[in-house]
Parts: C-alpha cells; structure tokens; sequence
C-alpha cells in the first residue's frame, strides 16, 4: 500500500528518522523531540499514560477492507493524545525481504504452504515482532499497531499468547465487510492505482484484484474467539461488535474513536475568514470589510473551479462516472467566518456553524499592539517565547487549551462522509491542520495560512496529502497572516507557511525550500513529495 | 455589505437516549449516571423514569399489574409512558437541555416504534441502549438491590417483595423482545452481561458516540469509592497553597490510622481495594501505612495531582489578596471557571479529570488519597453537585468519605479520624484566611441523592 522507499526505511533501518516535511503528514514519522503531543494532558515519567500499560493492536481481515486506514487514523488520534504510537506494516516487511521485481510464493497464505513459504513468512514477521518488542520495550513505546491480514483464529491466539508472554496486551480489530460497494470502492481508491493497471478499465481492474485476492488467501476466519479482546468494524463503522475480556482506559477510548470513523476518502479544504469591518476586535463580532467580502467571492470562485478541473482530470483520465462528493461547509459562529460561506450558501451548498471552533481567546491582550504586550507584559512574553504552544496570556487560550476544546470538531471530521471546506481563525486552522498532518505541537503556533491559498488535505490510506490552490487577483494587503489580528508576539523563526517550513526546525536548518518569493515576501512552497503507489498491493 | 440575513444549520442536536431491558437489569443506574456525567461535563440532562409517573396511580403495584394480559395494567403504563414523553417533549421544546434519558423498560417493538416517531417528528435523535443479562447471580444482587431502594417495595417485607419482583419480572419476559435485525436502522447499543459483549450500531453524531464511550465503561457490580485527602502538610499548618510538602506530625498520625478507618467504614470480607494517590509527596505519605499493612495495589496519577495555583503556588491566601488583590476577586466571582496565573481552574481539573472517572467507573472497589480541589470535582460527579456549588464544598482533612452506588442514588458516609487538623476551607467573599466550615453544615449531606 505504500511505497517501496518506506518499506525499506522502516523494514531495514529501524532507528532512521525520516525529515520532517510539512507537505507530508508526519504520522509514520518518530517525534525526535519528547515534547508533549498537541492534545496531551499531563505527562508521566515513564513516558506512558492512563496505567493502560503496553498494547498491541492486531489487524484483522482482507486487503481493501480499510485497515490500513484505520491504524494510520487512530496512530494519528492516539498520538494528539500523547499516546507514543507506531505503526508496524507487515507488507513493509514482506517487500522489504522479497527483493522487488520478485513476485511472493503463491501458497505465501495457504494454510498448508511449502516449507520454504513457510520459513519465509517466520522469518518477516520475526523481524516485525523484534521491532514491535524493541519499540515498546526500549523507545518508551505504548502502543505498536500490527498492520496485517491475520485471517486465520489459530494464529491470532497464538500472536497473543506470544505477547502476553512479553506482558504485551492484545486488542484485535477486525474490519469486516460483506456491503459489495464498499469493498469496490476501497479497491478502485488505492489499490488499483497502480502501474499494473494502466489502460485497464476500472470495473475489469476491480474484479481482477478481487480474483486474484482470493485465490491468495482462500481462507479466512471472521473472529469469534470469546477469549481474546476484539473489535469487530462492520461495514465501516456502521456497526461495531466489541468483545470486552480486559479492556482498558485506552481500549475503550479506541472504541469511542472508531464510532467516529469511516473508510471513506474526502477532503478537507481550509480557507481564512475574510477581512472585517472593525480589525483586531475579539469581543465586538464584527462583519465582512468590502474587501472581506471580495475575498469571499473570489474564493468560492476559486474553490468551485478547482473542483471542476478535478472533476474534469478524472473524466479524461477513464471514471466517465466520476462525481466529486458533495461538499459542505463548517464556519464558527463568528460572523465573518459564517459570511465569507454566504457565496456557497447562495449556491445551494449546505453551511453549519461550529460553536466550538471559534478563535483562540486572546484574553488580556485584545486590541494590543505587539509592541504594547511586550511593554506592558514583559515577563509574559518571555514565558510565551519559551513555550509557545502552552502559554497563556493572562485570561486568555493557549493552543493547547483550543486543542483539548477542538476534540469533538476533531472526531466529527473523521465522521463526516462529505467533501468538507472550513473556513475558520487561522489559529483554529493552525491546530486542525495540525491533527491532520501529525504536525509537532511546538510547530502548530507558527503554521501560518496566507489568505490567497485554499489549502486542500487529500487523505490517501498510507498518509494525508496537503496541497494548496492559489485565490487569485486578491490585494496584497489582506494576504499576509492575520493583519487583522491579534499580534501575540511569537518568537521569529524561519518557518513560514504550514507546507512547507516544519521540516526546518527539526533539520537544524532555517533554509526555505528552494522557493520563489512572492511580492509580499512569503515563499511558495515546492510541490508536495507525492508519494504514490508502486504496487499492486502487499498480497497480490 | 454582506448582508447576514441567511440562516445556516447550527449544530445543535438533540438526544433522546431510551433505555430497554428487563427489570433489574441496571437500567436507572446507568440511566442515573449517565445523566450525572453529562451535567459534570456541562451538559445539561434530565431522566424521564416511566416508573415514577406510573406512581401517580398505582405507588405499589403487585406483580399482576405487569401481565401483559392484564388490560388495565396495560392502558395504565401506557398513559404513564406518554406522560413522561409528554413532559420530556416540552423539557426540549423549552430549551432546557440536550440529552433526555426515558428509563423504562421499553420492551416492546412496538413501544420502541412508537418511541422512535415521537422524536422524529421533534427532531430529537433517538440512542436506545439495550441492557440484557443472563448472569442469574447479577440479577440476583440487583433484585436484593432494588427491592431494599426502590420506592415500589418501601416498608414492605424483604423477602416477600423479591418474591413479587420476581414475578414482576417474569411477566415482563412473556412480552420481551430484544432489539434485533428489523430494527438495525435504529441508533442502538446493546450491552451484554455488563459490557462483556457490546453492539453498538449506527451511531451518527459525536455526543451519542461520546455517550456510549462512557456507557461503556460503566458496570452494575457492588462496590464502594473511598475518597480522602492526604493528612494534614505543613503548608496546612503554614496556610501555604499548592507545593509539594510532606505531611505534618498530625498527618504522619492520620495516615497510620487510615487503615483502621477504612476497616471501621465497612469493607465486605476478601474485597480487593486498589488505592490511587496523586504523584505529589504528601499522598502517598498518607497511603503508605495503607498500603503496607493491607498489600493493596497502588497506583500513582499524575491527574489527581492538586489544581495548580500558577504564580500563586506556595503563597498563603493573605498574600494572594495582596499581591493579585484582582485576581482574588475574581476568583471568588466565579470560582469554577477562575484559572490561576499560569495555572488551573476547576474546569480545567475536570478535563483532565476524565480518563480517571473513566477509569473509576471500570473499576470495582478503590480508595483515593487526593487533593482538596480534586477531591471535590470527584465527589461532585458521584453526587451531582452543581459547578457553582462544587468548589465551595467543604472536604475536611483527616475524613474518609465512603460513597456506595445505588440505583438510585449514591449513598455516603463519613468517618472522622478524631485527629485534630487545621481547616483549609475559606467561605465565599470572606477575609483571607482559612476557616471553620460552619457547624451546622458540617454533618449536612452535601448533595441529595
């Protein structure tokens, strides 16, 4: 499912740490700092949290039913809660010791394989094993995601007798399908992207994959063992089956995450409010500017007709069918938020009004100029330039605060099965586009948000992708980050733009990426490293 | 201009959360938590119990008066169930909140049907939340539960009221029906022995999947929660706030009594007792003679450290009045919401709070040694005390405090040590100082049931 570049990474070199680019989610990347996770509430010595102890999450169930997706999603919830998570994908392994270009054994999953495929199946997933044991044991690890098929009972009890031994505790969640469509849709989603497929007709590439799947592993068992702790995902989410031997705090937490999620791929679009009428004002709601309300045309222009050009490149590409998912709108109840939707809204496109998202309270330090906080608040300052992310001014959030505030937004966009543009604060945009790009907390107070870009998180099921689409024609003025609002002195650093600076501080080096300079001095961001699909898929 | 005269969906929803299950199953208790943790996390909530309005006429009733056959019985519960939904359509259509939770035992299809329409035609989202129990000694311990609390069998003889009960049960089982497959478009959970198998089923919208994540966790075992303070510190002694001191004379002379306390509040025989302390110095000093002499598990929670006072940490209530005499009053305006300098307020205490009454509510039998502010926002989500109220509670040193889950409410006691200890309780807008709690208050229950 994902790429041959990081199966070799995480298969051959355990200890590599990959750069920290913010074109790319950073959910299989290792923090290097031990810094506290953007939602976490206190720390402990051991580095674990809630006395849930080690656990180990086991997949279960056949390729296109989501799983990957599901372990990169809740890796990224539990690690907004501070839980050290790591994902283990097993195929990673597999094409990490079969060299490329070799094909698998056939009977790789049979029950009764020859011996050699026999060994060779002992052998990667011991190497997956000494790494889950090495993660927990030795990095202060809480919990290791085993990514894997597991079809048969008699292996999964045996995985978990395996880990109880360690003092390791098993949760199994199977995903389980028997809706047709959806399964269809998964394949044609990610696995059938590939190379292989080429000027194959997408129905015809979608039967092939399955055929072949099944012939791969003919056998697979549902769980139904009493003994063992499991969450059984019914069609995606639309029912779960828990099965409660020992659950703890963090497996229960789990199932509350995963009543929250689907399998289903949409965007996410973030765009800034526009310009109001009275700047730098928390407290009085005011409405659009002129200009404000440009902004707001232009950018549903804008929006809109890259929707269409999406829409168009995928019809020319051979999905005669293709329709984008309707999309929604979610503002704050602050006035400028709901009115830079009312284009949309005069459209026909359906817009809700979050409470919980409205701005960072900016407390004592409404109205003030940077220079008069520095002033007035000198020991203030000096404390938030040591921790941006956890200081509060006086009667004011920190972002940490907005954070732990945010978590129903946070589930309730992992919920929402729609395309789904949030125009909002660019401090509210800072911490959600946190969450989805497993940005660092430390890095979240510097994301900034030129009103000029729509930014648009493609969810891929290896890793989120985030792109941005140009708003043209707007005057310079209202581009730049919130000259509008409040200007809470953060130290300056040489991360600018959300794409892009985050790799730097964690480099060492403040170097923009080889950029072009617009006029009003903020770089433009390469393209994003995609990283696409070599393969086929792991089984096939 | 923009004109802001367009109207757009707002996000709040309603829920009707409905139970079903036969009696004794542990419905109210859930039902009663349920509605308890939701007003703790803000959330304004209500239980509508069908039995109460069925009061009205019929206070105690005997078993025959639930036979399906019996017609009467029959059109009586039914005008008790519309009653309730009638009362619980207005308690929404007013405003006055945003979870109702119908408790009653919903048995039927056709009940439920009926349930569902109702709500959709007022736009309230309905969550039914099955409980089903073929465990005979749980039902047992909840029949001897509900028949010595519940208001149906007051004053009459034990042993004859869990004869009827039983028969009440009976009769509800000729008619019982399980949520099945014909009902799969419906919200549901459906809770086997006591969360050892959960079903949980189309959940659309965060506050149910929250709800259910705390329903989860809940179990209808007995069991008791001790709660103390840790002993008296010498930042007691001293009027100091926060820091991390060790327990005076007094408090070393506590914590050796604690043991014996806890004997003294009654501890059934071979019950295991987990106890839970913060990390700070002067808790686990007060659980040490605990721990040793019973062998207990202990645990050590950073959550249940003390509300940080910031910039105040370490300085005497005087010295806050006269160094932040702004923030002082503040902090008496609202004492809930008042965050210190570089600290916490009690709201901030019950968000972290969270994964530890998560974790309470997993667990059976546990004593904690906390911390005064701590200390009050648990006693104040098993006991419903209201946020203005909650940090003014008095929680004296030196106490234990049993509280005992009940169907119907939560039972305490208190156990005085008789070692004598500083108060470090101070009344709303009064001088700087650590005060006596007013005598008359001090033995009054705090919170009804």
């Amino acid at each position: 499912m994902d790429t041959l570049l990081t199966a070799e990474i995480v298969a051959n070199s355990p200890q590599f740490r990959r750069k920290s680019s913010i074109f790319v989610d950073a959910i299989h990347d290792l923090p290097e700092k031990a810094d506290l996770a953007p939602a976490q509430l206190y720390s402990t010595e051991s580095g674990r949290l809630f006395h849930s102890g080690r656990i180990v999450i086991i997949t279960v169930g056949l390729p296109a039913r989501g799983k990957t997706h599901m372990s990169v999603a809740l890796a990224r919830y539990l690690r907004w809660l501070g839980v050290k998570t790591r994902i283990f994908h097993l195929g990673d392994y597999r094409r990490a010791t079969i060299p490329f270009g070799e094909d698998m054994p056939d009977d790789y999953f049979y029950v009764n394989a020859s011996a050699s495929s026999v060994l060779l199946r002992q052998k990667i997933v011991r190497k997956c094993r000494e790494d889950i044991y090495h993660f927990l044991n030795h990095e202060n690890g809480q919990i290791a995601i085993y990514d894997a098929v597991n079809p048969l009972a008699s292996g999964r009890r045996s995985l978990a007798k395996e880990f109880a031994k360690h003092d390791i505790e098993t949760l199994f969640i199977e995903s389980w399908c028997d809706d047709e469509r959806i399964i269809e849709e998964n394949v044609r989603r990610v696995k059938i992207s590939s190379p292989d497929y080429i000027s194959w007709r997408p129905e015809d590439a979608v039967k092939h994959y399955l055929t072949r799947i099944s012939s791969r592993i003919p056998q697979f068992q549902t769980m139904e063992e009493k003994d063992l702790n499991y969450i059984k995902m019914i069609n995606a989410g639309e029912r779960l089956i828990v099965n409660n031997r020992s659950f703890g705090y963090l497996s229960n937490r789990i199932v509350f995450y995963l009543l929250n999620l689907h399998i289903k791929s949409r965007r996410t679009y973030f765009v800034r409010a526009g310009v109001s009428r009275e700047v730098g004002s928390y407290k009085t709601d005011s409405s659009l500017s002129e200009q404000g309300d440009e902004y707001a045309r232009k950018m549903t222009d804008s929006l809109l007709a890259h929707r269409e050009a999406e829409k168009q490149d995928m019809i020319d590409r051979g999905d005669p069918s293709y329709e984008p998912r309707p999309l929604k709108v979610w503002t704050s109840t602050r006035r400028r938020t709901v009115e830079t939707a009312k284009y949309l809204y005069d459209r026909g496109y359906m817009v809700r009004q979050r409470s919980q998202m409205s701005q960072l309270n900016p407390g004592v330090c409404e109205k003030m100029s940077e220079r008069r906080i520095r002033e007035e608040f000198p020991d203030e300052v000096a404390k938030h330039e040591l921790d941006p992310y956890h200081h509060r001014y006086p009667r004011a959030e920190s972002y940490h605060d907005l954070a732990v505030r945010l978590e129903p937004i946070i589930l309730e966009l992992e919920r929402e099965q729609n395309d789904l543009l949030i125009i909002a604060h660019e401090s509210v945009l800072r911490v959600l586009y946190g969450y989805l790009m497993a940005c660092n907390a430390a890095d979240i107070p510097f994301l900034e948000f030129p009103r000029d870009e729509i930014i648009e998180i493609i969810p891929e099921s290896y890793q989120n992708e985030a792109r941005r689409i140009h708003i043209p024609d707007l005057p310079a003025e209202i581009i730049p980050a919130s000259p509008e609002d409040l200007k809470i002195p953060v130290p300056s650093s040489g991360v600018v733009s959300p794409i892009q600076g985050l790799g730097s501080p964690l480099d060492g080096a403040a170097t923009p990426q080889s950029g072009y300079r617009t006029p009003s001095g903020l770089r433009t961001p390469r393209e994003p490293e995609r990283i696409s699909q070599q393969h086929v898929e792991d089984v096939v | 201009m923009v004109p802001s005269n367009f109207t757009v969906q707002s996000d709040d929803c309603k829920i009707c959360v409905v139970m079903v299950g036969l009696p004794a199953r542990g419905k109210s208790l859930i039902a009663g938590k349920a509605m308890r943790y939701l007003a703790w996390v803000g959330i304004p909530a209500k239980v509508f119990n069908v039995g109460s309005y069925r009061r009205h006429n019929t206070p105690q009733p005997a078993a025959t008066f639930f036979d399906p056959h019996n017609a009467e019985g029959e059109r009586m519960r039914r005008a008790a169930a519309e009653a309730a939904m009638s009362d619980m359509l207005q308690w929404f259509h007013d405003g006055k909140g945003v979870v109702a939770i119908l408790d009653a035992t919903n048995s039927t299809k056709k009940r439920r049907q009926w349930i569902h329409e109702k709500c959709r035609e007022a736009d309230i989202e309905t969550l039914f939340v099955e409980s089903i129990c073929d465990d005979e000694d749980l039902i047992m311990t909840n029949i001897l539960e509900v028949k010595t609390t519940s208001p149906d069998y007051k004053g009459q003889d034990p042993e004859l009221a869990a004869l009827d009960f039983r028969k009440r049960i009976r009769n509800y089982e000729k008619a019982y029906e399980t949520i099945d497959d014909n009902e799969k478009h419906y919200t549901y959970v459906k809770l086997i022995n006591v969360g050892s198998t959960v079903i949980i089923n189309q959940i659309k919208d965060y506050l149910s999947s929250r709800l259910v994540y705390y329903i989860q966790n809940l179990h209808i075992k007995p069991r008791s929660i001790w709660l103390s303070r840790h002993g008296e510190s010498e930042y007691n002694l001293t009027g100091r706030i926060g820091g991390d001191s060790s327990i005076s004379e007094r408090g070393e002379a506590y914590a050796s009594a604690l043991p014996s306390l806890l004997r003294k509040s009654g501890v059934p025989p071979n019950t295991k007792i987990v106890i839970w302390t913060s990390t700070l110095r002067r808790t686990i000093q007060t659980a040490r003679h605990l721990k040793a002499e019973t062998g207990f598990e202990k645990l050590e929670w950073k959550a249940l450290d003390e509300l940080d006072s910031g910039v105040c940490d370490g300085l005497t209530y005087e010295e806050i009045a006269e160094k932040y005499p702004e923030d002082f009053a503040a902090r008496d305006e609202d004492k809930y919401n008042y965050r210190y300098r570089g600290g916490e307020s009690y709201r901030d205490v019950v968000i972290r709070l969270e994964p530890i009454i998560m974790e309470l509510e997993r667990s059976e039998n546990v004593i904690i040694v906390t911390h005064q502010a701590v200390l009050r926002c648990i006693y104040a989500y098993f006991m419903n005390v209201p946020q203005e109220q909650s940090p003014w509670m008095e929680v004296p040193l030196h106490t234990l405090i049993k509280l005992t889950p009940r169907a119907y409410g939560t039972e305490e006691k208190r156990f005085k040590a008789d070692i004598p200890a500083v108060s470090t309780w101070r009344g709303k807008g009064t001088s700087a100082k650590h005060q006596e709690f007013p005598a008359n208050g001090q033995e009054a229950p705090l919170a009804s049931h």
